[in-house]
C-alpha cells in the first residue's frame, strides 16, 4: 500500500497495512532541523531602516513564491521524516510598517488581523495573529469595502498554490489542503474576542452579516483547495480551550451551525472527506461535529484532558480521528520508550477497524525531529494490521 | 423599594441585559439607594457569574459579557463610593510571558477581577522578565500575575521569580500564575504563590489575599 492508499483506507474506516501518520504545521524552526537548513538573520536586518523597507518590498511582491517556499520546505521534511500526508495551507498577508511593533513591520491579511512578526532563538521568522482591525462595524463595513478585489485574488492564489505543491509533491506524500482559518476565527479575530462576545449580545445583526460573508468566502476557498485536485481537506476553527468551548454549544450551533453545515455539504459533493481541526477540550461539541456532517476531527489535545479512547467510546466510528500525541512534553522531552509506549497507547485507544491517523497534537518549535522520527517509526514497528 | 432594585440590578446582570442594569445603576446613582450597596449586588451577582461559568452552565462569551455589564455599572458608581468609603480591593499587574502572544486568557481574568473591584495593570502579551519586575517595583502591587500558554516560554515564569528575588520584592508581592502549559504542580516548582485554573478562580485567590 502507498501512502495516498494508506490514508484514504483508513479515512473510509477501512484497515489499511499499519496505521498512517500526519504530520501538521511543522514549525520553521522544526523544518530547518530536519533539512540542516540555517535561517536568515532576520531580526538584525529588520532592526537596519532601509533593509527594513527593502524586506517589505520583497515581501509584498513576492508573497506568494516566499510563502510556497517555506512550505515546500515543510513537506521535504515531512517526507524526509516519513510522514504518509502532511496538512498544507496558504495564507494571504501584506507586510505593513508598523512602530509600535517589535521589528517595526507587521503583517495584515485580507480578513482584517494583524500578525506580529517575531524571531526565535534561532533566527527563524514567525508570525502570530495579536489583533484586529475591525473592532467596530463601521470599521469592518470599510475593512471589506477596501479590501474586495482582494477576496477573488485570494481565492484564486489558494488554487494556484495548492496544486503547485500537489503537482510537485503529491507523488511523495498526500497534502491535506488547509482552507485557512475557519468562520468561527475570522469573524472573531477581526475584531477581537472582547469585542465579538459583546456583538454577540448588542449588534447580532452584524454579528450575522459577518458570519455570512466569512462563510461565502471560506465556501469559496475550500473550492478552490479542491480544485486544486486535494483528496482530503482540513477545516478547522478553534472552537475550544483549556476547559472547554469558548461558547455555549447551542449559540455555536445557532451562530455557525448553518455555515458549518454548507461547508460539509459542499466537500461531499465534490466526493472529498473533510477532517476538522480544533484545539481544546471538545468533549461537548463531538455530537455537534458530527452533525454537522464533518468525516474526522484532527488534534484532540491531551493537555486539554482529550483522551483518544474516550472520544472513540463517544463517537464510535462516525468521526476518523487524527493526532493526540503530546507536545508538552512527549515530543519535546520525552524518551524513545515514552514515545513508544505513547504511540503504542494511542493505536491501543483508537485504531482498530481503521479510521486512526497518528499525528502529534500541534506544533511549535521546540517539537523535536528526532522524537517524531521515533513517533513514526514506533506507527511503523505497532502499528501493522495484521488482519 | 430599595431592596428590590437591588434585586433587579443583580437579576438583570443575571440576564445579561446590559440596558436594564445601566438604567438601574443611573437611578441607584441619581436616588436614595446606598452606593455601597448596589455595589455589593452586583459583586454577588458576579460570584453567580463565576459559579456559573465554573459548573460549565456559562461559557467564554457569558462570562466576558457579564464582566462588561458589571464594569459599565461599576463606572458609573465606583466614582460616587470613592467619596464614601475605600477604593478598589488592591491592585494587580498581570501580563503574558515574554514570547507568548495569546492574550484572551489574560484580557478575561483582566476583565473579571477588574469588575470585582481589583485596579488592573495590564503590561500586555510578550513581556520580558524586566518588564514584569520594574511593575513591581513601581506599582507595589498586590499581586503579579503571569500569564503562559507555550511550552517554549514557561521557562519566563522562573526567570521573573528570580528576577524578584534579585531585587528583594519577592516578599513584598504575591505571584498568580495560569494559561494552557501550566498546572498546579508547574506553580509549586517555580515559585509561585498560586496557580489559576480559570478566571473566576484567580479572582477568589487574590481577593483571599487581599483580605488577609
Ligand atoms: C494572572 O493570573 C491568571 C489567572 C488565570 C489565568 C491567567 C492568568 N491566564 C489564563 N488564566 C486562566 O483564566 C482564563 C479564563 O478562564 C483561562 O485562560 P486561557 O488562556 O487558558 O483561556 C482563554 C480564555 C481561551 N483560550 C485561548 O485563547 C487559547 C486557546 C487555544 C486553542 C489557542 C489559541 C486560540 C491560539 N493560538 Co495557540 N492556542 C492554544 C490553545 C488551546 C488550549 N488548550 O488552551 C495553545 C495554547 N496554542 C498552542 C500553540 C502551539 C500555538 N498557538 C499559537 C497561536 C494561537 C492563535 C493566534 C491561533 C490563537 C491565540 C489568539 C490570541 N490572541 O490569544 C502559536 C504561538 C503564538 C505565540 N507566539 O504566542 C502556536 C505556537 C502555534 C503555531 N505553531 O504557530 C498550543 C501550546 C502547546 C504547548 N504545549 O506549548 C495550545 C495548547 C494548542 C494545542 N493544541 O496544543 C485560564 O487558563
Amino acid at each position: 500500500m502507498d501512502f495516498k492508499e494508506r490514508i484514504l483506507t483508513a479515512i473510509n474506516h477501512e484497515e489499511p497495512d499499519r496505521v498512517p501518520v500526519m504530520g501538521l504545521i511543522l514549525d520553521r524552526a522544526t523544518s530547518d532541523r530536519v533539512l540542516g537548513k540555517k535561517p536568515a538573520d532576520i531580526g538584525s536586518m529588520l532592526s537596519n531602516p532601509e533593509l527594513r523597507d527593502e524586506i517589505k518590498d520583497y515581501m509584498n511582491s513576492s508573497w506568494n513564491d516566499m510563502y510556497y517556499g517555506s512550505w515546500a520546505d515543510v513537506l521535504e521534511a515531512a517526507i524526509k521524516l516519513g510522514f504518509d500526508a502532511n496538512w498544507t495551507v496558504y495564507a494571504f498577508m501584506q507586510a505593513v510598517e508598523d512602530p509600535e511593533s517589535k521589528l517595526g513591520l507587521v503583517l495584515h491579511d485580507v480578513f482584517g488581523r494583524v500578525w506580529e512578526l517575531g524571531v526565535d532563538e534561532d533566527g527563524n521568522m514567525m508570525s502570530s495573529y495579536v489583533r484586529g482591525l475591525c473592532t467596530t462595524e463601521e470599521e469592518w463595513d470599510a475593512w471589506v469595502e477596501r479590501k474586495r478585489p482582494l477576496y477573488d485574488k485570494l481565492i484564486e492564489n489558494v488554487a494556484d498554490y495548492h496544486k503547485r505543491l500537489a503537482d510537485n509533491y503529491g507523488d511523495r506524500i498526500l497534502p491535506i489542503g488547509f482552507a485557512g482559518s475557519g468562520v468561527f476565527e475570522n469573524t472573531w479575530q477581526p475584531m477581537g474576542f472582547v469585542n465579538f462576545s459583546k456583538f454577540v449580545y448588542q449588534k447580532p445583526d452584524f454579528v450575522e452579516k459577518v458570519i455570512d460573508f466569512q462563510t461565502d468566502v471560506y465556501l469559496k476557498c475550500l473550492d478552490a483547495v479542491m480544485r486544486s485536485g486535494v483528496e482530503v481537506v482540513l477545516g478547522g476553527d478553534d472552537l475550544s480551550q483549556k476547559t472547554g468551548p469558548f461558547m455555549h454549544p447551542e449559540l455555536i450551533e445557532r451562530l455557525f451551525g448553518d455555515s458549518y453545515r454548507r461547508v460539509s455539504e459542499l466537500v461531499h459533493k465534490r466526493n472529498r472527506k473533510l477532517i476538522w481541526h480544533s484545539c481544546g477540550n471538545i468533549y461537548a461539541l463531538l455530537d455537534k461535529f458530527v452533525e454537522w456532517g464533518f468525516d474526522g476531527i484532527l488534534t484532540m489535545e491531551p493537555t486539554a484532558g482529550m483522551d483518544l479512547g474516550k472520544v472513540r467510546e463517544q463517537v464510535g466510528h462516525k468521526l476518523v480521528l487524527v493526532g493526540n500525541l503530546d507536545v508538552s512534553y512527549l515530543l519535546v522531552r520525552g524518551t524513545q520508550e515514552e514515545v513508544e509506549a505513547a504511540v503504542k497507547k494511542a493505536i491501543r485507544d483508537a485504531a482498530k477497524g481503521g479510521g486512526y491517523i497518528l499525528s502529534a497534537a500541534h506544533s511549535h518549535r521546540l517539537v523535536d525531529p528526532t522524537r517524531l522520527k521515533w513517533m513514526i517509526e514506533a506507527a511503523h514497528k505497532y502499528g501493522k494490521y495484521t488482519s | 423599594m430599595s431592596g428590590e432594585i437591588l434585586e433587579q440590578l443583580k437579576a438583570r446582570l443575571l440576564d445579561l441585559d446590559m440596558d436594564g442594569a445601566v438604567e438601574l445603576a443611573e437611578l441607584v446613582a441619581g436616588g436614595d439607594v446606598r452606593i455601597a450597596d448596589a455595589v455589593n449586588a452586583i459583586s454577588e451577582g458576579l460570584e453567580v457569574v463565576g459559579q456559573r461559568f465554573q459548573r460549565g452552565e456559562w461559557f467564554l462569551t457569558e462570562l466576558v459579557y457579564a464582566g462588561e455589564i458589571a464594569r459599565e455599572t461599576m463606572d458609573l458608581l465606583s466614582p460616587l463610593m470613592e467619596t464614601a468609603s475605600s477604593g478598589p480591593l488592591g491592585t494587580v499587574v498581570v501580563g503574558t510571558v515574554a514570547g507568548d502572544l495569546h492574550d484572551l486568557g489574560k484580557d478575561i481574568f483582566i476583565n473579571y477581577a477588574r469588575s470585582a473591584g481589583f485596579k488592573l495593570i495590564d503590561l500586555g502579551v510578550d513581556v520580558p522578565a524586566e518588564g514584569f519586575v520594574s511593575a513591581v517595583k513601581e506599582h507595589h502591587p498586590l499581586a503579579l500575575g503571569m500569564s503562559c500558554l507555550l511550552t517554549t516560554t514557561d521557562s519566563e515564569i522562573g526567570k521573573v521569580i528570580e528576577g524578584l528575588k534579585r531585587q528583594n520584592v519577592r516578599d513584598k508581592v504575591k505571584v498568580i500564575i495560569g494559561g494552557a502549559a501550566l498546572t498546579e504542580q508547574f506553580a509549586e516548582n517555580a515559585g509561585a504563590d498560586a496557580f489559576a485554573p480559570d478566571a473566576v478562580t484567580g479572582t477568589d485567590i487574590i481577593r483571599g489575599w487581599g483580605a488577609s
